[in-house]
């Protein structure tokens, strides 16, 4: 393992982003972590420097992952130690991702996202509307926050 | 456990992909051990009728 040459004529990659990483070769170890809050309101309004990551137990529970204990012995044999590749045509890679053209020993990568949605109070469309609003379903203390209703 | 790998040959032609995320791997190559870990939240109090107010502040 990791003695082959790694050949790539041509790449295309529109965007790398969060933690991603583009390798052509071999790599021992290669470890990535990315968390993101990602809030969408219905106008564009964006106050600077808001939210925190410890107020969500998203970013912080613990994520259970089965442990390497399995002994193997393995042998490599390279017969042609070339790695080639013609064309690759990426648009995106994100998110502790990895795009490797190459050998690694061991990975580990980790994202975290959570998604929060404003949306302005339209309180007559709401009384007309067929469907069930979501606070109805969920309307146990501390999981709906409904403001100025 | 042994375990024999004959690396003969690896040629890849062409390879198209719209998009590797949350924790994705695309390897042309050999891999020993991989481990990946994405969380996503979108409950049910992460929609927020009202008005505007900014999320808590950093601390």
């Amino acid at each position: 393992m990791l003695q082959r040459t790694s050949v790539v004529d041509h790449l295309r990659l529109n965007i790398a982003s969060f933690s991603s990483t583009i390798e052509f070769g071999d790599i021992s170890y290669y470890q990535a972590f990315s968390r993101a809050l990602a809030v969408q309101r219905e106008k564009k309004i964006f106050f600077g420097g808001e939210g925190s990551f410890d107020q969500y137990p998203i970013f912080s529970e613990p994520i259970p992952i089965p442990p390497i204990t399995e002994n193997i012995n393995i042998m490599y044999h390279q017969v042609k130690p070339i790695i080639k590749v013609k064309n690759l045509d990426i648009t995106a890679v994100s998110a502790s991702s990895l795009l490797q053209v190459g050998s690694t020993r061991n990975i580990y990568a980790e994202t975290r996202v959570k998604h929060i949605r404003q949306i302005e109070n339209h309180s007559e469309e709401l009384t007309n509307q067929t469907f069930i609003p979501l606070e109805e379903i969920h309307s146990s203390a501390g999981t709906a926050i409904i403001n100025g209703r | 456990m042994n375990f024999q790998v004959y690396n003969r040959e690896l040629a890849v032609g062409d390879i198209k992909i719209i998009g590797v995320s949350s924790s994705s791997v695309c390897i042309v190559g050999d891999v020993q051990t991989i481990q990946l870990a994405s969380t996503f939240d979108t409950p049910a109090e992460s929609l927020i009728i009202g008005p505007f107010v900014p999320l808590f502040p950093k601390g």
